[in-house]
């Protein structure tokens, strides 16, 4: 009896944890040769390719890189800070992996929490304190300033983050993540009702993680590296691992909040839950599939981003933040209470479904202006 | 209760915008700019002491490493100055002028694109960085096809030009131009009307006309504001003044402005560049240099001459003493060091982000600040 | 000529159609040709005017000295002494080359030289296309008379280990040099 209960609750979860914190980890380190190599082709260029196939050995060499480096420590740090700060945003980030489900379950999730979106949240809005912690133990200015700005940024950005999410609640009324796949399933992804929500969630989800155009606390250019500047080798990798972990758990939450997961149903026809997890292994294969190209494409949506947008300045981030974000979701979320209490919840969907058709007609309305470069094979004289 | 001291931040040399060894020492209350100090001198080589211990024609690869994205030019510059000096400028044969202003307008849009790229990525967009280089290496093929350097050209020389065009080198530069509108468009559809950089530009470091005459400021900067001055127009040299061209001028003079202003000058460039290869095939090949000695010893005297160089006016005030081959004293008004000292009234009040924007909008490479 | 400043309708701010427009450039670029020169497996070819390395000739030089003259750094040393020989049947007074060197690590390549000198063809030229000129010890960029004339069959930079690559030829200057 109680070997049974240790297997179900201790050992089964912890066996589930690490298989996702291997696959993720695995996509982490991943995504630094897809985001050099995508920024590499969209910028005219072809990124590494000299580290095995297509410099796919550029995975195993970043990281042994990382380890081999001399490990740096300024000597007027404050020691214990110092080391703490690369350490503390990368354990939330670690333990939100128990709460997401990466595929219908009960297969891929580890712990199936009813308020699972509430943890997700509260877990990674504590990232930001590795982060002061080590701008500020750096004693560097350049770092001091990264630290704070990170800090304004991400206290800022929580509160559009969080009240974004409220506008899907209540259209799917629970805080459980699987309930809300399953909603989606059942009627239809929750981008279409919630574009406002979803567009509030991507933006401070991109202003989270300090990936462009948020990337302020680390602006190369202004403050050279900002809060990693004296960090290198194994803290700097941390950093960076805590970065694309919670890159990572972001693009898995609006997958799961607006994407509708693992499913590839509407209004409860085709690939739902019940059809999934009906179907065996192969269905939970399938869901997982479903899940990790759905989370991919946010993945690249971010590096899409990074090519293609400059920076904006402190000041109109916490402009933006504040004096546009946070009234948009709080009046996103009185709409969505008016619809829901008219019970009109359908007339959002063709909301949001005109909207995008809008934006899609005038994106290719246009076209492209096309430039025509000579390639290096029609200038090159081959050796 | 609290001591309240403003933050001194040393800002360069060795930073990634500073576009070389610029220091500027920053006085910030938070991210706010109280004060902004350039210092400079880590690039000074004693250019213009080195002209007086050398030929004139020796001189003109020097002048190469002066503004090092521009060096076609200032080589223009300096050749001009001493012909106008010699009494030589009427007797430049017709082709060797198109030839110089292609040349110069080729390196204002070779210029212009280092620019934009360094602006972008400073400001946060990297992509245009590689866009621009792209095109820009095509203009480097076209300078090493003619005198068989990207870089230091040293491709004038003072009575005409060292070679003939190569053959073929029209037709490349013609493809070239035919091209290079569709690229400035794409550019622009990555900056101009993104919102994020409008915002990160527009109303950032206004120079009124009034002040921007006050600091001596020339180039795009002085017509970012408004004041209608380009040398092309108000005081041409070569055969500028046969060639139909407009000057872009801006309207508010801030950071948005001068953008539009240098992309609407490469346009412009390349308008001049296509009016040129007609006009090109028009003279005879062959005839590039002015009959004059092979030893350069102008008549004592002293000249001031300046062009429009891609970042404003260039100006080489040379005294000859009329016995040695040498100039007796060589000053060089390079328009990126007369435009920085705008820097600390434009900074003053912006935050630390937008500083990184008005070094880039200024413009400056330190070979030439410093010399 | 006033700039145009862009004006977009509200309709246009409101669907962010300005982000979107640069969005659908980068994608459009994704799938462009690329333009890296993969070196060294690629190699561009200079120009015919390309100036690179130097390459003299000790026969067609006349010892003028015209080339050190016209060099703005004054690194082309040139050493003569007149000797007395005989050409076709007369005695001639000849200048007679005891050293040219140049200090290549110092030379910006203007070929100001190139254009001084007055042999047809030049004896002292840069257009070898050459531009792989690195080394490991700025000696090795002095070069002598003989050197300058006879690099050319010094192996290529392949971008291999040096105990792969070929093996430079006894007491010769490692100069790699574009040549095929």
């Amino acid at each position: 009896m109680t070997q049974a209960l240790l297997m179900r609750y201790l050992l089964w979860p912890l066996v589930k944890f690490l298989g996702a914190f291997i696959v993720v980890q695995a996509i982490v380190a991943a995504m630094n040769w897809v985001e050099r190599r995508l920024l590499g082709l969209i910028q005219a260029r072809l990124g590494p390719n000299r580290v095995g196939w297509h410099g796919l050995l550029q995975i195993v060499a970043d990281p042994i890189k990382f380890l081999l480096k001399e490990d740096i420590v300024p000597s007027s740090s404050e020691k214990v800070a110092y080391f703490l700060g690369p350490m503390l945003p990368l354990i939330p980030t670690f333990m939100v992996y128990c709460l997401i489900p990466f595929g219908p379950p009960p297969m891929f999730i580890a712990a199936r929490v009813n308020v699972a979106l509430l943890l997700v949240l509260a877990l990674t809005s504590t990232g930001v304190y590795g982060i002061i912690l080590g701008g500020w133990a750096s004693n560097n200015k350049y770092s001091l300033m990264g630290g704070l700005r990170s800090a304004a940024q991400m206290v800022s950005y929580e509160v559009p983050f969080g009240l974004s999410i409220v506008g899907v609640l209540m259209i799917c009324g629970s805080l459980d993540l699987v309930r809300i796949v399953d909603y989606q399933a059942n009627n239809a992804w929750n981008l279409f009702p919630q574009i406002v929500a979803f567009f509030i969630f991507f933006v401070s989800m991109n202003a989270e993680n300090n990936r462009t155009p948020f990337d302020l606390p680390e602006a190369e250019s202004e403050l050279v590296a900002g809060y990693h500047t004296e960090y290198s080798a194994m803290k700097f990798a941390f950093f960076m691992l805590a970065e694309y972990s919670a890159m990572i758990v972001n693009s898995c939450l609006v997958t799961l909040l607006f994407l509708g997961g693992w499913t590839m149903a509407i209004d409860g026809k085709g690939l739902t839950t019940q059809q999934l997890v009906s179907m065996g292994v192969l269905g939970g294969i399938i869901g997982l599939a479903i899940f990790l190209t759905k989370m991919m494409f946010f993945m690249f949506v971010y590096i899409w981003f990074r090519a293609t947008f400059p920076r904006f300045r402190f000041d109109q981030l916490m402009d933006l933040g504040w004096k546009w974000m946070i009234p948009l979701a709080l009046g996103n979320i009185v709409v969505t209470g008016v619809f829901v209490l008219i019970g009109q919840e359908r007339l959002m969907y063709w909301i949001g479904l005109a909207t995008l058709g809008a934006i899609g007609f005038h994106i290719f309305r246009k076209p492209v202006p096309a430039v025509k470069a000579k390639t290096a094979h029609e200038v090159a004289h081959a050796s | 209760m609290f001591d309240v001291h403003e933050m001194e931040i040393n800002f360069g040399p060795q930073h990634p915008s500073t576009h070389g060894v610029l220091r500027v020492l920053l006085s910030v209350d938070g991210e706010r700019i109280i004060n902004a100090k350039p210092v400079i001198g880590y690039l000074h080589r004693g250019t213009e002491k080195l002209f007086e211990h050398m030929a004139y024609p020796q001189c003109v690869p020097h002048t190469d490493r002066m503004d090092y994205v521009a060096s076609a030019t200032n080589n223009l510059g300096f050749v001009e100055a001493v012909e106008k000096l010699m009494g030589v400028t009427a007797q430049i044969p017709k082709r060797a002028q198109l030839m110089r202003v292609i040349l110069s307008e080729l390196q204002r849009i070779s210029s212009h694109l280092l620019w934009l790229a360094t602006h972008a990525i400073d400001i946060g967009a990297m992509t245009p960085f590689f866009y621009c280089f792209r095109e820009r290496e095509q203009i480097l093929d076209l300078f090493e096809n003619y005198c068989g350097a990207r870089l230091t050209l040293n491709c004038m020389r003072i009575g005409g030009m060292p070679d003939d065009l190569p053959p073929g080198w029209l037709d490349d530069l013609e493809e070239f131009t035919g091209k290079f509108d569709a690229a400035v468009d794409e550019y622009e559809s990555l900056l101009t009307n993104n919102r994020i950089w409008k915002r990160r530009t527009v109303g950032i470091g206004v120079i009124s006309p009034e002040e921007a005459i006050e600091w001596g400021v020339t180039g795009p900067p002085l017509r970012g504001s408004g004041v209608n001055w380009d040398l092309r127009k108000a005081l041409p040299y070569e055969c500028y003044s046969e060639l139909d061209f407009e000057v872009p001028l801006g309207i508010n003079g801030d950071t948005y402005d001068r953008y539009l202003c240098r992309m609407a000058e490469m346009r412009q460039s390349n308008r001049i560049l296509k009016q040129c290869i007609p006009m090109i095939n028009a003279t005879p090949a062959g005839d590039i240099k002015a009959k004059i000695s092979r030893v350069v010893r102008p008549p004592e005297g002293e000249v001031y001459h300046s062009i429009e160089s891609p970042k404003g006016e260039l100006g080489y005030y040379i005294i000859a003493d009329g016995k040695s081959t040498n100039a007796y004293r060589c000053h060089v008004r390079p328009p990126s060091f007369v435009n920085l000292q705008a820097l600390p009234a434009m900074a003053k009040g912006h935050l630390v982000a937008d500083l990184v924007a008005l070094i880039g909008t200024i413009d400056i490479v330190l070979g030439e600040v410093d010399r | 000529m006033r700039v145009e400043h862009p004006k977009p309708r509200w309709t246009d701010r409101f669907l962010l159609l300005d982000l979107f427009e640069g969005l659908k450039t980068t994608f459009y670029e994704l799938f462009q040709p690329k333009v890296t020169v993969r070196y060294p497996e690629e190699r561009l070819e200079p120009a015919d005017r390309f100036r690179g390395m130097f390459k003299f000739s000790y026969d067609r030089c006349i010892a003028c000295k015209l080339c050190a003259q016209a060099c703005p750094i004054d690194i082309i040393y040139i050493d003569v002494h007149d000797e007395q020989r005989e050409v076709d049947g007369k005695m001639k007074k000849l200048k007679v080359l005891d050293r040219y060197d140049i200090d290549v690590k110092r030379c910006m390549f203007c070929a100001l030289c190139e254009e001084a000198c007055p042999t047809k063809p030049k004896s002292i030229w840069l257009t070898t296309k050459t531009y792989e000129l690195a080394s490991y010890d700025r000696n090795d960029l002095y070069f002598n008379m003989q050197e300058l004339e006879y690099w050319d069959e010094r192996p290529r930079y392949t971008g291999l280990p040096e105990e792969n690559a070929p093996t430079q030829l006894e007491g010769q200057k490692m100069l790699t040099g574009g040549h095929e």
